[in-house]
């Protein structure tokens, strides 16, 4: 156990000798906020021109903040590819297993390193958002306590498992533009696609996908086909299969 | 103590590393040569447990190095001075490492010192020349203060200061009871550094044995004689069994194959005056292009 806290101190060392983890730090919540202010001014502003077609009436202002993660995500999404990936840029990878040989414990201290800090980050991205949805919203959104304490906990839950889904991803990958790319493909693009098509078993296809898995999780979804804590489920699968792949092929691969 | 059983990588069909079999001792330096591709990095790659052999083991100590529950307390590396990344500081960097290992923070200072990085401890990797990055790693790999040091052409980009350093530094290592393993494509630089020498080409083992007698065995040891008589002293040679004789310019010979001692006393049996008689014993150099030369020539020279 002591080697492994050893591994995670390392991680833990390594990821805050780096601007660019603060850059991605002040990021998120930035970007989270901007979102927030567009998303709460468009409802506003739809409830009260002179189309009513697209009224969305009051809407929950934590509501607000979930649904900007579709995009917020991205940031500390290559936060956590970067943790592996520059490192197989650099060679650092082999300096990284001199010091931790076991691929499967090196691989664990990344996650937890990548959970411990974006866990507290997502939450507190998601009461920010919230307060400036609120802001934006005005008469139109509807506060409660409960709800932001759960969408804020949700958020930062479900940034931690796909990022660290991403990690894994960026373990097999290697390169931070292919792992980009890849991600950018598998959490946005393909599930629009699959949204754009009528075929049933495609939309099944879709509602499996990490994102929409996590957007059922976080209650963001308008027509959720299961539960919330499938969601959940869904998504944790996603990531536990990623880093299982990425420690198998870690042991296998050449460093 | 670093042994290699029967040591085999192959990538696809190419041979990298093919049945190395051998021990590098403690209280040593041994030098590690052979050309470019001649799989001395991936040799190491293998010791480190970041390749996988396809054939044999690689044992550090006896264990295999993933088996080193803190490896970097038993073995340092420096395998390639680059492999920082370019936005983390000197100290940083070795921190890390540290806590890894559950090294002393204070230990990072220390080594930096050592190095003589301490001034530039707190700037970016990035902005280190390949002198003070080659430091850096040599910082790394003294981290542990381990028993068993590896280090990969650690004089690239050094200047002629840090060549004399590092050349102490492996003695010094070495006289301490360490085994140090370098990797090199400088001859001059080991025959100063090394005890031993290991030659590998095309990843087979050429020659493992001390410096001293890798260069008594090249062929270049020969005698050098001036005598106005060449004919008579040649053909009185060529009798002596293993003797191989040339003709240099008019009045010189060139013989390989009998000592110094011999040619004297057959010129003086055959009455043959001589005007020079001269031992010429190889560079190590030299010795080193005669063994790989043959690997690549024939492919095959097992010893």
């Amino acid at each position: 156990m002591s080697v492994l806290r050893g591994a995670v101190a390392a991680e833990w060392t390594k990821l805050w000798s780096l601007r660019s983890t603060w850059w991605s730090l002040a990021g998120t919540p930035a970007l989270m906020g901007l979102m927030c202010l567009i998303l709460g001014s468009s409802v506003a502003s739809d409830n009260t021109n002179e189309i009513t077609t697209d009224d969305q009436g009051v809407v929950s202002v934590s509501g607000v903040a979930v649904g900007a993660v579709d995009l917020v995500q991205f940031v500390p999404l290559t936060l956590a590819i970067l943790m592996i990936t520059s490192e197989y840029a650099t060679g650092g990878v082999r300096g990284t297993l001199q010091c931790v040989p076991p691929r499967g414990r090196m691989l664990l201290a990344k996650a937890a390193v990548a959970a411990a800090a974006l866990f507290p980050l997502g939450v507190l991205s998601g009461l920010l958002g919230t307060a400036v949805a609120g802001f934006a919203l005005g008469e139109w959104g509807r506060f409660s306590a409960a709800d932001t304490a759960f969408d804020a906990l949700a958020i930062g839950g479900y940034l931690v498992l796909i990022s660290v889904f991403a990690l894994g991803l960026g373990t097999l990958l290697r390169s931070t533009a292919g792992t980009l790319t890849t991600a950018f493909l598998l959490v946005m693009a393909v599930p629009i696609l699959l949204d754009g098509t009528d075929a049933p078993l495609l939309e099944h296809v879709a509602d499996a996908l990490p994102s929409a898995a996590g957007r059922i999780f976080m209650g963001g979804a308008d027509d959720a086909s299961y539960p919330q804590a499938v969601g959940l489920l869904i998504l944790a699968a996603w990531t536990a299969a990623s880093l299982w792949a990425a420690r198998t092929t870690l042991r296998h691969r050449d460093a | 103590m670093i042994t290699m059983r029967g040591l085999t990588k192959r990538f696809g069909d190419r041979v990298a590393v093919q049945d190395l079999t051998l021990d590098v001792a403690a209280g040593k330096v041994t030098g590690f040569l052979g050309p470019n591709g001649a799989g001395k990095s991936t040799t190491m790659r293998m010791v480190l447990g970041l390749d996988r052999p396809t054939a044999g083991e690689a044992l550090v100590g006896g264990r295999p190095y993933a088996a080193l529950r803190r490896p970097l307390r038993e073995v340092g590396a420096l395998l390639d001075a680059k492999a920082v990344h370019p936005g983390r500081s000197a100290r940083a960097h070795l921190l890390a490492m540290a806590r890894s290992n559950a090294i002393p923070a204070r230990r990072v200072d220390e080594v930096l010192e050592m190095v003589g990085l301490t001034a530039v401890a707190g700037k970016r990797a990035g902005s280190f020349s390949l002198g003070m990055g080659q430091r850096l790693g040599i910082a790394g790999a003294l981290l542990g203060d381990p028993r068993v040091l590896m280090f990969d052409e650690p004089v690239n980009g050094l200047d002629p200061d840090g060549v004399l350093w590092v050349r102490r530094l492996m003695r010094s290592l070495a006289a301490e009871g360490r085994t140090v393993f370098v990797s090199s494509h400088l001859m001059s630089e080991m025959q100063q550094t090394a005890d031993r020498l290991v030659v590998i080409g095309r990843g087979r083992l050429l020659a493992d044995a001390p410096v001293a007698d890798v260069i008594a065995g090249s062929s270049r040891n020969a005698v050098r004689v001036r005598t106005p008589r060449p004919d008579v002293l040649a053909a009185r040679l060529a009798a002596e069994p293993g003797a191989e004789v040339t003709r240099s310019g008019a009045d010189g010979l060139v013989v390989t194959g009998v000592p110094v001692e011999r040619v004297g006393l057959i010129g003086h049996e055959a009455g043959v005056p001589l005007y020079e008689l001269s031992a010429q014993e190889a560079s190590l150099e030299e010795a080193y292009m005669e063994l790989t030369g043959t690997s690549v020539e024939y492919g095959v020279t097992g010893r």
